[in-house]
């Protein structure tokens, strides 16, 4: 079995470690003898590269690197980007990928830019001298069948676990929130959702990275891309997951979630 | 000055000495920003006039990574040649750090006696300083992406340089890194007059950009720009291929220059004060004394021996300076004089709280290498499971590449020690409050 990880934009967003999600994804594969390659989706790659990508990940940028990816993103590629999610590729976009795939985004300097809309939110930044949602967060995944499926591979509810840092407000139309915010901001830090899910997308302000520290949530990622490609139900085997649990177990302490701890 | 602001000078002295005194004598603590934040209180504008006190004129320093080492530098280089120096050398940057560094040299009634002040200023802080402050000289090191939970990015932060320093008067100097297109930029587009160093050899290239870099594109344009090569990070040789932005010409050759201590960054810092020693009007022959006989900063490359065991020091706060650690850790791994590494990922504010950083690290490069890592600070999972994914297979080989993980920094510093061979170097790569704590350990005393 292979997998094709499609990377968006490796040089231009990468703010925040986003770029542990791709080595957590590539060697849980290579651990368990799936060969796992990445495929970058720059401004290099045709449209076409595409194609080729069994699950996506995307990860924060700055804002003038935003511009630049936003403006990169546009026809051709903006469709195959579009079809693959409309399609049920799996993904997950952390930061600034969430803000590229909804409708827009206002920037605290410059002009809107339009996103790729696939995801029905807006992101407005309130201006350079606001404050940023910086901090430790814990959520509750509620989005379905997304928090069915990762109960099943878990036993239990999932709860994930990030650091958000981010200064633009994100706020849903007519999709669905990926999580209830336990500790932290959120999407806005107004209304108590984080997140979105569509398809089989991830949108998130959690980085931290998101995936070493919530190993099921990769490797739903995993099962997901394989039963889509291989359209058949395909079950992982277990991997030693000690240290991202107690990596967890420190952090649900210090934030007095400690009824969570036994959550991996 | 005026009767009343020198009455209220003394008022504001006298008050931050006895606060210092008193919080010196009860052990409180090192008294580096309270009296400064105190004093403040009294005289809001007491740092403009402490600054017009400073005979020689004061010297900011700013920039992500290397401020405490080139302060360093330059401040003894201008002690060699005779000079009266102020710093604010235990890494208080914020304003109340610079204040209480000020006024800790001035006598009762608020005199300073000084020919230079050096003072390392936080980047997101420079234009706070500068809104009323007049610097006689400014060092721009670099930019890198540091501590973006409280500072935002680096775009954000060169803007507010820029517009901080443009209304300065034009006999302030300002000298910056030609080979960080963020500062090169900013230097181009000043009226004042700029001075630039940088590198210009070749056969320190990277063999490829890493992962962890900032600022490839034009800041004037836009454009990928073209290197022609990396030396660290985002640090090279470039050009816009669209517009004419080019790196600027350097002062300086800087192959005629030794460096100090080691690693490509410490060869930045080398120059970054040379430049400014030169500009003041030391000769190179004094300049080039200290550049030899220099010692380093305390957890900066900072060398002890302790327990009959060599250990070396290496502060890593950022990606950058974390890939710079190891390039210099690696070099010495394969001459086979080091094996044991212990790494202290804390996450307080002078660390950061966000430690996604790790994960633009190229830790593969130092677990590729083998040996005994010990990882430990109040991350210390975060830190282990950031190598664990650093393996090619998910089964820890003992041949090769052997974690120890250690919640408790003394244990992780006791067993570190007993696994480093006698005749081998332990390097510790700690984050800054990491950096205090293994150095009080190690020293046996505070530095502050």
């Amino acid at each position: 079995m292979e997998l094709k990880i499609g990377w968006l934009y490796p040089k231009l967003m990468s703010t925040y470690g986003d770029r542990g999600n791709v080595i957590c994804l590539q060697q849980r594969c290579q651990w368990r003898g799936i060969d796992a390659a990445i495929v970058p989706l720059d401004r290099q790659s045709e449209a076409s590269q595409f194609d080729l990508v069994d699950v996506i990940v995307g990860g924060g940028a700055q804002d003038r690197q935003q511009e630049i990816v936003m403006r990169d993103l546009q026809g051709a590629k903006a469709e195959k980007f579009r079809g693959k999610i409309d399609g049920g590729t799996p993904g997950v976009f952390t930061c600034g990928s969430p803000q590229l795939l909804g409708k827009y985004y206002e920037p605290a300097l410059g002009q809107r830019i339009d996103g790729l809309g696939v995801f029905d939110l807006v992101t407005k930044h309130p201006g350079i001298d606001a404050p940023r949602c910086i901090g430790n967060v814990v959520l509750e995944i509620t989005a379905s069948p997304l928090a069915e499926e990762l109960r099943a591979i878990l036993g239990e509810t999932p709860i994930a676990i990030g650091f958000e840092n981010h200064g633009g407000r994100t706020y849903l139309g007519n999709v669905a929130p990926l999580g209830k915010v336990i500790k932290g901001y959120g999407n806005n830090g107004e209304d108590g959702w984080e997140g979105a899910f569509y398809g089989n997308a991830i949108a998130t302000y959690s980085h931290g990275p998101l995936l070493p520290k919530n190993p099921f949530i990769a490797d739903w990622l995993i099962q997901t891309a394989l039963r889509h490609k291989y359209q058949e139900a395909i079950s992982l085997s277990k991997l030693d997951d000690s240290l991202a649990l107690q990596a967890r177990k420190a952090m649900f302490e210090r934030l007095d979630c400690a009824n969570l701890v036994n959550t991996l | 000055m005026n009767l009343f602001d020198r009455i209220r000078l003394g008022l504001a002295v006298g008050v931050a000495k006895t606060v210092t005194a008193i919080v010196k004598s009860l052990k409180l603590g090192a008294a580096s920003v309270l009296p400064g934040e105190i004093s403040r209180r009294i005289h809001p504008h007491l740092l403009p006039l402490l600054f017009e006190q400073v005979k020689e004129g004061v010297i900011l320093i700013v920039g992500t990574n290397g401020k405490t080492t080139t302060s360093l530098l330059l401040r003894t280089i201008l002690e060699d040649c005779g000079k009266k120096v102020t710093h604010n050398a235990t890494g208080a940057n914020l304003i109340n750090g610079l204040i209480t560094a000020l006024l800790a040299d001035t006598n009762i009634i608020g005199q300073l006696n000084i020919d230079y002040a050096i003072l390392e200023v936080d980047e997101n802080v420079l234009p706070l300083v500068l809104r009323d402050c007049r610097p006689r000289y400014i060092l721009g090191l670099n930019l890198f992406r540091d501590q973006l939970d409280r500072y935002g990015e680096v775009d954000t932060i060169s803007l507010r340089w820029q517009q901080a320093i443009a209304p300065l008067p034009n006999n302030t100097t300002i000298l910056l890194n030609a080979d960080d297109p963020t500062l090169s930029y900013l230097g181009q587009n000043l009226t004042q007059k700029v001075l630039f160093f940088g590198l210009n050899e070749p056969d320190r290239y990277l063999d490829e950009i890493p992962h962890a870099v900032d600022s490839i594109y034009c800041p004037s344009c836009g454009h990928l720009l073209d290197y022609q090569g990396v030396y660290l990070s985002h640090l090279g040789d470039y050009a816009c291929p669209k517009c004419d932005f080019k790196k600027s010409e350097t002062a300086l050759n800087s192959q005629e220059w030794g460096q100090i201590l080691i690693g490509v960054y410490n060869k930045y810092n080398t120059l970054a004060a040379g430049l400014l020693a030169r500009e003041i009007g030391i000769s190179q022959e004094n300049i080039n004394a200290t550049i030899k006989d220099f010692r380093a900063a305390f957890g900066r490359a900072e060398e002890l021996t302790v327990k009959g065991k060599h250990v070396r020091i290496l502060l890593s706060k950022n990606p950058v300076g974390m890939n710079e650690t190891i390039r210099a850790v690696n070099d010495i791994k394969i001459q086979g004089k080091s094996s044991t590494t212990l790494i202290v990922l804390n996450d307080r504010i002078p660390d950061g709280t966000d430690v996604s950083w790790i994960w633009d690290v190229d830790t593969e490069k130092l677990v590729s290498l083998g040996g005994t890592i010990v990882v430990s600070g109040d991350r210390v999972y975060d830190m282990a499971l950031r190598l664990k994914y650093s393996q090619e297979t998910l089964e820890m080989n003992p041949n090769s590449f052997n974690l120890i993980v250690k919640e408790n920094l003394q244990e992780a510093i006791k067993i570190a020690l007993e696994k480093s061979p006698k005749e081998e170097t332990l390097h510790i790569i700690p984050t800054y409050s990491a950096m205090l704590e293994v150095r009080k350990t190690l020293t046996g005393r505070e530095i502050l």
